[in-house]
């Protein structure tokens, strides 16, 4: 497991470099929104390294707009990524929690929307982290069973083909078998990162780094 | 000119004109600390701020008129203040705790819990399954709980010197009549149920709620899965049988089945024990689970059904050609629940379940055929007014028909009865504050067999002593019926009663607990009878007692060894009662004064495997020395036994196990049978009763598909 446990981490303080260059898109044509406003302040906080200041200006924005699926997930996915570090069980279990209930607002707005799918999964790797032994067997069948949804729904998403073949090459290393089978797939995300274009404004874009780095490191 | 400089703003830039009303205000804690990055904003608007490091925050808005401010934190109540904006300046806003967080105290008296989110877990879930003594019995796993009393020859809970039956055991709230496969003298029962199904256990070893009643001593509380989380297939091949399971998902409902075949002949052929079995024990299973969602509630069918066999010649100190006893039983248990969240904080939860039991035993001439139909409905609804305060209620109906039809060549009798119960419950929570919590319930029960009604308080209470530490009380009433095995004689009885008073200290961080309870049980109108087995013409009372007081200690710690996961149980019980035929109050041949389990499992990476290590001592059993004066005056020596297993994972999903129990072979007396009449010489002559093999050894390949190829029975084990 704690194999596992060090691949994540790795993976997601990544993402969290990558998540902040998102403040790079906005539209120059016409005068910003207050969404669009906001968003940008959120970002540039996150980028800042005050996340939870980001944190609290998505959940504003997420009250002010009840429709827009963005805004509880950025809430969630930085509740998330800050929980990996989290070493209090006390802190660890709110803020989980506090990222749980902004994913399910999320979701109610956007069903079968794969990147909150891989967000829940990664909210389940969470708690695997935080206590293998207690969640590591139910957590982990979940998160797998997320991952094959997420694929399932977006099979061309290279960000959903990287965050399937980054769990299955966990799972191989730790079992000592060979990640190989896994690179065609994280090659092929790298293609797609190439041509990517995010569905909308502020939608998330994070991956192709990371993609690049996983390649570099396994597989030769 | 100034005039119109201002209608033009007016008219054209309300921003600049409104925008500059201003909110601010500080934000701590209740005990005056302040809250650093708090997210205090306008309801609907995009104004707000984060408090900073004295817990102080300003922002401006364009908003006007009547507005809603939040104020929110981690682990804190959301706090809101609906009023003009103008009046939201130098606020002193102070957030309550949120109590349902970690932090807060939780009840603990009485009761272990096993389960994915309560928060302290004594058990972890793959513990039911990989503790080395309990091969793959969730029973057996809670056997190295403390309170519990190593009875090894029986195989079922004995709990703060309660007997078997004073337990009882409930599947997603609805009981389960006939939870053990039926055996005989000298051969453990296993658990009906396959831990597989499982995701939630709670044993309750005292002090437990008013919604369950009719067990005197305990409740083992198991939860199915809500659910499963992948669709996958499951094969067992084992050294004594094989198993099969597999789970199927669908949008809003899912379905699991079980089906496993034992059959102990193979075994037995290789390790001869000291039974001469004709027909060795075979049973042949099949589980099943149906998951439906119903818009916000969820409906849950489970069904189970098993059949098993064997016959054997057991040694017998009145009969030298030794006893013969064969066995076979046909179980049937259906349990269907629908639980529903309606508005306004209700929670609706309806079920009901039915047990088909039907036994035949053949010992020796006689032929007894039983036959049981129970059955149990429950409704309950639960409100919660807030986080602090929750009042849940119900009702429920047992009904139990049992008969027995007994033969021998000469002799011939039927027996049966009736008995059905009513109850209500009420029970609430009240949580104070994060440092104090309260439960108080009570609990009505009329049984139409006796055409009595019993009402049984329930109390318990919570306070936090330091961040890490808590104290709990329990207190309660608990009435049972005797077993069908006085029923079927008589039925102008009373219910048995117990009163439970229970302290409980927790101290629990860093994947370390401490617990430490003391009780003690008072028990009343316990079933006495006038002759050692009762029949017909015995002559029943409500007139036994007795008592239970004691100490349990348990210790786990997942932190100080690397890789290694350990926990300690030690129970001291001092126990005496008066019931059955016994002359005097006495303790009873299934309590013993020190039981203690070591339980530790050793990860290695490098070999892919889990070592795990069990090791159980129970001090000596009473038993009556017919030679000399006395009742239950003599005690068996201690009880040892080590066990060991190895889980190898061969790949991801495939597993190789090996488990030996008692591998040191200790040699165990369970206690002693006396002749019944005396030699020549004026002595009754004994055989000591000794465990039917000294070890038992098990090898299993467990094999799981699945899409993600991760998944493996290593939580079936």
């Amino acid at each position: 497991m704690q194999n596992i446990i060090t691949y994540l981490t790795l993976f997601f303080t990544v993402l969290v470099m990558q998540a902040q260059t998102e403040t790079t898109t906005v539209n120059a044509d016409a005068a910003p929104t207050k969404y669009q406003q906001g968003m940008q302040k959120a970002f540039q906080l996150w980028q800042d390294d005050k996340s939870w200041e980001a944190a609290n200006v998505f959940e504003r924005i997420a009250t002010a707009e009840p429709d827009n699926w963005l805004p509880p997930y950025y809430v969630a996915q930085i509740n998330v990524i800050n929980s990996f570090t989290e070493k209090d069980g006390t802190k660890l279990k709110a803020q989980l929690d506090k990222a749980q209930n902004f994913i399910n607002d999320a979701t109610a707005i956007s069903k079968d929307n794969p990147d909150l799918l891989v967000l829940q999964a990664q909210l389940y790797t969470a708690w695997i982290v935080f206590d293998g032994q207690q969640y590591g067997m139910t957590y982990s069948a979940k998160a797998s069973e997320l991952y094959n949804k997420a694929l399932a729904l977006a099979p061309n998403n290279p960000r959903m083909i990287l965050s399937k073949a980054e769990w299955d090459m966990g799972g191989a290393k730790y079992f000592g078998q060979s990640v190989e089978p896994y690179c065609k797939d994280i090659q092929r995300a790298i293609d797609l990162f190439a041509t990517f274009k995010p569905a909308g404004e502020f939608y998330p874009t994070y991956g192709e780094e990371r993609a690049k780095q996983v390649q570099a490191e396994s597989c030769k | 000119m100034k005039i119109s400089v201002i209608t033009f703003l007016t008219l054209f830039l309300p921003f600049f004109f409104f925008g500059q009303n201003p909110v601010s205000g500080t934000v701590t804690d209740n005990s005056g600390v302040p809250i650093i990055g708090a997210n205090v904003y306008l309801d609907g608007a995009y104004d707000g701020a984060s408090s900073d490091v004295n817990g102080k925050f300003s922002f401006e808005t364009s908003e006007t008129g009547t507005q809603t401010l939040i104020i929110s934190y981690v682990s804190f109540e959301p706090y809101k203040l609906t009023d003009d904006v103008s009046k939201m300046q130098n606020l002193k806003i102070t957030l309550r705790d949120d109590v349902n967080s970690l932090e807060t105290v939780t009840i603990s008296a009485g009761s272990f819990s096993a389960g994915d989110n309560s928060k302290i877990s004594v058990l972890k879930p793959l513990d039911i399954v990989t503790t080395a003594s309990a091969l793959g019995d969730f029973v057996g796993a809670l056997q190295t709980l403390p309170g519990t009393t190593t009875v090894a020859e029986d195989g079922r809970l004995f709990v703060r010197g309660g007997d078997a039956s004073e337990t009882q055991i409930f599947i997603d709230g609805i009981r389960v009549f006939t939870p053990y496969s039926p055996t005989t003298d000298n051969i453990p029962t296993r658990g009906r149920y396959s831990p597989f199904l499982f995701d939630g256990i709670t044993f309750s070893t005292g002090g437990y709620s008013a919604e369950y009643g009719q067990a005197l001593s305990s409740v083992l509380l198991l939860n199915t899965i809500d659910e499963p989380a992948q669709e996958k297939t499951d094969i067992a091949i084992m050294s004594v049988g094989g198993g099969l399971g597999h789970t199927e998902k669908w949008e809003k409902s899912s379905l699991s089945l079980n089906a496993s075949y034992i059959n102990l002949a193979p075994y037995i052929a290789i390790l001869p024990d000291r039974n001469d079995w004709q027909k060795p024990f075979e049973t042949a299973s099949g589980e099943a689970v149906f998951r439906q969602k119903i818009g916000n509630g969820l409906l849950k069918i489970y069904g189970a059904f098993d059949t098993s066999n064997f016959a054997l010649t057991q040694e017998d100190v009145n009969q030298s050609e030794g006893v013969h006893f064969k066995l076979n039983n046909q179980n049937f248990y259906t349990n269907a629940s629908y639980s529903e969240v309606l508005n306004e904080g209700w929670t609706i939860f309806g079920g009901g379940s039915y047990t088909y039991g039907n036994t035949k035993v053949g010992i020796d001439e006689a032929e007894i055929k039983d036959v049981e139909n129970s059955a149990h409905l429950k409704l309950k609804l639960k409100k919660r007014f807030s986080n602090r305060f929750k009042l849940d209620f119900g009702a429920e109906q047992f009904v139990t028909g049992f008969n027995e039809n007994y033969d021998e060549p000469n002799f011939a009798v039927k027996l049966g009865f009736n008995n059905n119960i009513s109850a209500a419950f009420t029970e609430a929570d009240i949580i104070f504050s994060r440092k104090m919590a309260l439960k108080l319930g009570v609990r009505g029960e009329y049984s139409e067999l006796f055409k009595e009604l019993t009402v049984s308080p329930r109390a318990s209470f919570a306070y936090k002593t330091g961040k890490h530490s808590q104290l709990s009380l329990a207190y309660g009433d608990f009435f049972q019926q005797p077993e069908n095995e006085v029923l079927k004689f008589t039925n102008d009885l009373e219910a048995q009663h117990t009163q439970h008073y229970i302290m409980n200290y927790q101290y629990a961080a860093n994947n370390r607990i401490f617990r430490a309870e003391i009780y003690k049980k008072q028990y009343s109108n316990l079933v006495t009878y006038n002759e050692a087995i009762p029949d017909v013409n015995s002559v029943f009372t409500n007139s036994g007692d007795g008592y239970a007081q004691g100490l349990d200690l348990f210790w786990r710690d997942n932190e100080s060894i690397k890789n290694v996961d350990y926990w300690v149980s030690y129970s001291y019980l001092d126990t005496e009662r008066k019931y059955k035929n016994f002359p005097f109050e006495a303790t009873p041949s299934f309590a013993n004064t020190h039981n203690l389990s070591v339980v530790a499992k050793y990860w290695i990476s490098d070999w892919k495997s889990q070592i795990g290590f069990s090791y159980q001592y129970g001090s000596g059993r009473t038993y009556t020395d017919l030679n000399e004066p006395g009742f239950l005056q003599k005690k068996t020596r201690g009880y040892n036994s080590l066990s060991l297993n190895w889980a190898y994972l061969l790949s991801q999903q495939k597993i190789l196990y090996f488990s030996i129990n008692n591998a040191f072979a200790f040699k165990n007396v369970n206690g002693y049978q006396y002749a019944n009449t005396p030699d020549s010489n004026g002595n009754f002559a004994r055989r000591e009763l000794r465990p039917a093999a000294d070890q038992f050894f098990f090898v299993g390949f467990f094999w799981t598909i699945s899409d993600d190829k991760k998944d493996n029975q290593l939580d079936n084990l």
